[in-house]
């Protein structure tokens, strides 16, 4: 009786591939602390054009989905979503408050400081939910750093949140937020699509082969999306100090994004896959 | 604007909302994966989802009440129906696609016999499941759950409406991101799936409130602290 012999194959398989994979260059910690402190930098400078706004959310997005990633990786039993709304709530708040206490220290309509206390009063009560979260004698999750991650989501949320407001309306006046964003009914999906973009990547990506860079491409994907529908909500409420091109240019950056990231997706998710069937609908793009 | 008494009510109804949107949560018939494929009771989705839908349509009957009415009860009350009309809307159609779509009965999993209408379960039972859809005792329960939330979320509004001086909208959605700051929480303590009242999980309930009582009391003193530091006369 002959022994079939061990596919060869499958070593083929395991070799590493170049060329697509995208390398994302910093670790979690770094990309926190990084992406916090260039996101909080955009937030409180709100003189700067739509796009450097832009750039900021899409840093908090990646953040965000990152936080995410390294809690929603454990099993959270509720599903991804449940946290990437967890984030935005905290944000909507955290955003309220830091806009009631905008006009302490500012220079207006450049110069906002004080928007960052919702920030840090956001972490802290991260910190205090990832506590009764995880402690033994209330919820025991036992997920290892829950505390630090919902303590990034509150912040990044409220980045997010602050960063997008500051993009429709030009300023972080309380009263201008409250005319163009609130009463205007675009908080509803500003809201929806936040949250997406924190859950959805992981949401989407997780299983056995899941890997970080292609995770957070499905979030910067995302954020070209919202970028595109900001602009479009821009150029209706008219509410840029920069006039038009302002929103044109928020929306040529938002479709860049949207187009670079889609590529590489679906490129790394045909690259990295063993096979795929389908229609070849998608196919024929990569 | 300076701190006067009522402003303190505020961090109250806030906390009870809270401890409100917490009970509802443990009452709501959540299914999940599970229950996608038919194999334990409740509607198919997550806690968060089913209570953010119903809260929401709570939400809107709400503000449209406020916009006629300053009675709190009222306000409250219509904030409840709505959510109770939604989650029983949704876990009517529920059941019609797992009877008519699946070919299963609603039968509970926890319960021998329905304590309410004492309609025996274990028989019609799929064995190895965790019963299927959502038979009466889960129904009666989810109601339940609906109206509490609902409650909850429009006591919430009524206090961001009209003590902290917001508007609708505004006092809308921060009175729907701090009840699914609370509801999520629940919903962490319920861990996937749950049938309610009957559910040995909700004896769990005292751990989600006190973590509930802590997030509630610190987003109340948040709003307060904003309601303090907006601009002479609010917004």
């Amino acid at each position: 009786m002959t022994v079939t012999p061990a596919v060869v194959e499958e070593e083929e398989v395991t070799a590493p591939k170049k060329g697509l994979s995208f390398k994302f260059p910093f670790a979690e910690t770094e990309l926190g602390l990084i992406a916090g402190i260039l996101a909080a930098i955009i937030t409180i400078f709100t003189g700067l054009p739509a796009v450097i706004k832009a750039v900021g959310m899409l840093l908090a997005f990646v953040w965000g989905a990152d936080s995410v990633r390294k809690t929603s990786k454990y099993g959270l039993g509720t599903g991804v979503p449940s946290i990437g709304v967890l984030g935005i709530g905290y944000g909507v708040i955290g955003a309220l408050m830091g806009l009631a206490f905008a006009r302490y220290g500012s220079v207006e309509g450049i110069f906002y400081p004080a928007v960052l206390i919702g920030v840090l009063f956001m972490g802290g009560i991260g910190l205090v939910s990832g506590y009764f979260s995880n402690n033994e004698k209330f919820i025991a999750m036992k997920i290892p750093r829950l505390e630090r991650a919902m303590m990034e989501l509150g912040m990044a949320g409220t980045l997010v949140i602050l960063l997008q407001f500051s993009i429709v309306t030009g300023s972080l006046r309380f009263d201008a937020v409250v005319d163009q964003v609130m009463d205007t009914g675009v908080i509803a999906f500003m809201f929806i699509l936040s949250c997406m973009g924190m859950f959805h990547p992981y949401n989407a990506c997780l299983g056995p082969d899941e890997r970080r860079e292609r995770t957070l491409m499905l979030s910067l994907e995302i954020s070209g999306l919202i970028s595109i529908i900001l602009g479009f909500a821009m150029i209706v409420l008219g509410t840029s100090p920069f006039g038009l091109w302002d929103p044109i240019a928020l929306i040529v950056f938002g479709v860049i994004v949207w187009v670079v990231f889609y590529r590489r997706f679906i490129k790394a998710c045909m690259k990295e896959c063993y096979a795929t069937v389908g229609t070849g609908l998608i196919k024929t793009i990569g | 604007m300076a701190l006067e008494p009522e402003m303190i009510l505020i961090v109250g109804y806030v906390v009870i909302g809270g401890l409100l949107a917490s009970l509802g949560a443990h009452l709501l018939p959540v299914g999940g994966a599970p229950a996608a494929m038919g194999t334990a009771t409740g509607v198919a989705t997550g806690t968060v989802q089913l209570m953010f839908g119903a809260v929401m349509t709570g939400l809107f009957t709400s503000s449209t009440v406020s916009s006629f009415s300053n009675n709190i009860w009222l306000v409250a009350i219509s904030g409840a129906v709505g959510a109770a009309i939604m989650i029983t809307v949704v876990m009517f159609m529920a059941n019609i696609m797992y009877v008519f779509g699946c070919g299963i009965v609603p039968v509970s999993g926890r319960v021998a016999v329905d304590p309410i209408t004492k309609e025996p379960q274990t028989p019609y039972k799929t064995p190895q499941t965790d019963g299927h859809g959502v038979p009466n005792v889960v129904f009666i329960s989810g109601t339940m759950g609906g109206f509490v939330g609902g409650f909850g979320g429009g006591l919430m509004y009524f206090a961001l409406l009209f003590y902290a001086n917001f508007t609708y909208v505004t006092a809308a959605i921060a009175a729907l991101s701090i009840f699914l700051a609370n509801a999520i929480l629940a919903a962490y303590n319920i861990r996937g799936t749950t049938e309610g009242l009957y559910d040995p999980k909700f004896k769990r309930l005292p751990k989600a409130l006190v973590s509930s009582l802590a997030i509630s009391v610190l987003a109340g003193i948040v709003v307060l602290l904003a309601t303090i530091g907006l601009p002479q006369g609010g917004i």
